[in-house]
């Protein structure tokens, strides 16, 4: 985004109404080039105006020099002039202290903006983790339970351990494909959303081709490019972050798993993962959460408890 | 001299607020405009200081042998900043001429040679000391930064090499100012003991909207240049107590505890050491994965995460105070403390509460005079 006024200077009008873009496909918060952009902007008018603010400063040197040379035909004194010339300097060093804290002012806001925008993000994609998560594996334990207590099975317990576990990977990966399913479809979508909407401003680009240029004229006159235009202005939510359709998992990383601890559906907590042979995902799952780190042995009360 | 009327006649100024300092700068920098360069863009910082610094020397002014310590402070501080011996006459001349302008008809010639006489004492106190400093150690150190990470999109470690030896004391602060933002001045601890390869480690935390924080956390590269002025601080390592000892780090605020830990690290006796190190978020532990190397390799250091504001979070939890009460009795310790402020107050009212004695308990005295 370029703020611009009919001769090109930054007003702060202008600082104070500037509005930033979201950030692209598949980032979140405010467009960091754009908000950098702009910055170079700010920077750029504090420079010109510090460069007007010495070329007036000379110039009152220069007429105050002019005056007392003179000996002052006008009656005034030169110490009077001195003081005009002291007034007129405060009065530039205020206007450029004013430019600098709106600028410094106008970041705050930004980041602290971004920074807030960014925490929500954050929770929310972890909560809808958890939320993926458990899903999986409450059903994946009905269907281990299920097959546990399934009448005419074998007695050997180890067989019939081995039999829900399995219905438990089973129904757990399931789950799993059914989000990632979800997931990948709504990123087609968008592409194929992304597709139309340039395929529409191209057409409506050579609709609006003027009149001396033929249908076949191309060749010579190339179409104005459409790509970066049409991508930055896809339809309302069509980006795959801001809203995926109910119930799909716009995370394509499946949530932690804790790799240390054998997949056990009879301890819920840390079953979390499929062992990596069985598992569908192109993405390794990330690493397991601190846990060495978070007790220290030597710690007197090692106890994670939450406050009273 | 007559100091009451030194006072009433810098009254009669003051009341016209920041009018007084505009027209002392605009009257130095149009009659001596090099002067100019020794300040930042904005002045509005320097228009508050300034009426602060001259308020605390006119109250003074009948003992100004008592102002010694502060105008040698001053003296030191401005060195950093370009101010030459040359040019306080210049600033002389500019604050009477200032005190003049504000006092209309109440001016007298007895009064403007009573303000003369007091400035040259001010300024030969000041010149004494930046010239003796100048014997010591250089106006500001040049850095060239040798490494920068973004440990999240808001905390920056970053290393520095600089020329001529800097003698500073683990936990100590340092100026530093950049390229990128002349002028500006900020307080950062190298987060290591002093090292004989000449390199240094910063820990910044973006402030939002901060003049100089920006910089150093997003916009340095390898090869920067820094300016680095002398070091100030109380918040050092006392040792032959015969305790053991607690370090309390919020955020950056680890990074002078870091360099006390370092510096326990070559004691041949070294106390056994707890350091308690907080964030808001688990992403806020910075630093973790390099406390946690050095606690490897020495026994006698345990590192304690604490985040206080992610439910999930599988080790302790809640703030610091919180943290250190649950973790048993500090009596016998000496603690170091360093953070937010409101973190640090919290800690210190939590730590006398559980019984440590006020004495035992060591934090930052932020009362030095700020650039």
């Amino acid at each position: 985004m370029t703020v611009s006024s009919r001769n090109g200077r930054l007003t702060p009008d202008q600082v104070q109404s500037v509005s930033f873009p979201p950030a692209r496909f598949g980032r979140r918060g405010l467009d960091e080039e754009t908000v950098f952009s702009f910055c170079d902007q700010v920077q750029h008018e504090l420079v010109t105006l510090l460069n007007e603010k010495a070329s007036l400063w000379e110039e009152v040197e220069r007429l105050r020099r002019r005056i007392i040379d003179a000996g002052d035909p006008t009656g005034a004194r030169p110490e009077d002039a001195h003081i005009q010339a002291v007034r007129i300097l405060s009065n530039a060093q205020q206007m450029a202290d004013k430019y600098v804290a709106d600028a410094q002012e106008y970041s705050r806001q930004v980041t602290t903006d971004a920074r807030r925008r960014r925490d929500e993000v954050l929770s929310e994609a972890k909560a809808h983790a958890e939320r993926v998560l458990d899903e999986a594996h409450s059903r994946a334990s009905r269907a281990a339970d299920v097959v546990s207590f399934e009448p005419g099975s074998p007695a050997s317990g180890e067989w019939r351990d081995r039999t829900a576990e399995l219905a438990y990977l089973r129904t757990f990966s399931e789950v799993y494909r059914t989000h990632l399913r979800a997931y990948l479809e709504t990123l087609l979508n968008n592409v194929e959303d992304w597709e139309q909407s340039e395929k529409e401003s191209l057409a409506a680009a050579r609709g609006e081709l003027p009149f001396p240029f033929p249908p076949g004229a191309q060749g010579q006159s190339p179409p104005p490019a459409p790509g970066p235009t049409s991508y930055s202005s896809p339809p309302p939510g069509s980006s795959p972050y801001s809203t995926p359709p109910p119930g799909s998992s716009p995370y394509p990383t499946p949530p932690p798993p804790s790799p240390s601890s054998p997949p056990s559906y009879s301890s819920p907590p840390s079953y979390s993962s499929p062992p990596p042979s069985s598992s569908p995902y192109p993405t390794p799952p990330p690493p397991a959460p601190p846990s060495s780190s978070s007790s220290p042995p030597s710690y007197p009360s090692p106890s994670p408890a939450r406050l009273p | 001299m007559d100091v009451q009327r030194l006072q009433e006649s810098f009254a009669r100024m003051t009341m016209h607020g920041d009018a007084v300092p505009l027209f002392f700068y605009a009257d130095l920098f149009l009659r001596h405009p090099e002067t100019r360069d020794l300040f930042p863009v904005s002045m509005a910082a320097q228009r508050d200081r300034l009426v602060h610094a001259l308020g605390r020397i006119v109250s003074d002014a009948g003992h100004i042998d008592a102002l010694g310590e502060y105008l040698k402070d001053l003296g030191r501080e401005h060195r950093k900043f370009g101010a030459i011996a040359e040019y306080y006459p210049y600033v002389g001349a500019s604050l009477v001429a200032t005190l003049a302008h504000f006092n209309g008809p109440a001016w007298t010639p007895e009064l403007a040679a009573d303000w003369k006489a007091a400035y040259d004492r001010v300024a030969q106190v000041m010149i004494e000391a930046a010239a003796e400093d100048a014997g010591v150690r250089p106006a500001f150190w040049e850095a060239t930064v040798i490494a920068h990470e973004l440990r999240r999109f808001d905390i920056a470690t970053f290393r520095v090499a600089i020329t001529e030896p800097l003698h500073y004391l683990p936990g100590q602060s340092v100026s530093m100012e950049s390229a990128e933002r002349p002028r500006i001045w900020r307080f950062y601890s190298p987060a290591n003991a002093p090292r004989d390869d000449l390199t240094m480690d910063f820990h910044v935390r973006m402030i939002d909207g901060g003049a100089l924080s920006m910089v150093l956390t997003r916009g340095l590269a390898v090869g920067a240049r820094l300016r680095i002025g002398s070091p100030v601080g109380m918040l050092t390592y006392e040792p032959g107590t015969g305790r053991d000892v607690l370090l309390v780090g919020g955020s950056t605020g680890l990074a002078p505890l870091k360099a006390i830990a370092e510096q326990i690290c070559g004691l041949p006796d070294p106390p056994r050491v707890h350091l308690l190190f907080g964030a808001r978020t688990a992403d806020g532990l910075y630093d973790l994965t390099d406390l946690e190397k050095m606690a490897a390799r020495h026994p006698w250091l345990t590192i304690v995460p604490v985040v206080s504001d992610e439910p999930g979070y599988p080790g302790e939890r809640g703030m610091l105070h919180e943290a250190l009460a649950r973790g048993g009795n500090w009596r016998e310790h000496d603690v170091y403390a360093s953070g937010p402020t409101p973190m640090v107050e919290a800690t210190v009212t939590q730590l006398m509460a559980l019984g440590v004695p006020r004495s035992q308990i060591y934090l930052e005295d932020f009362g030095w005079s700020e650039p």
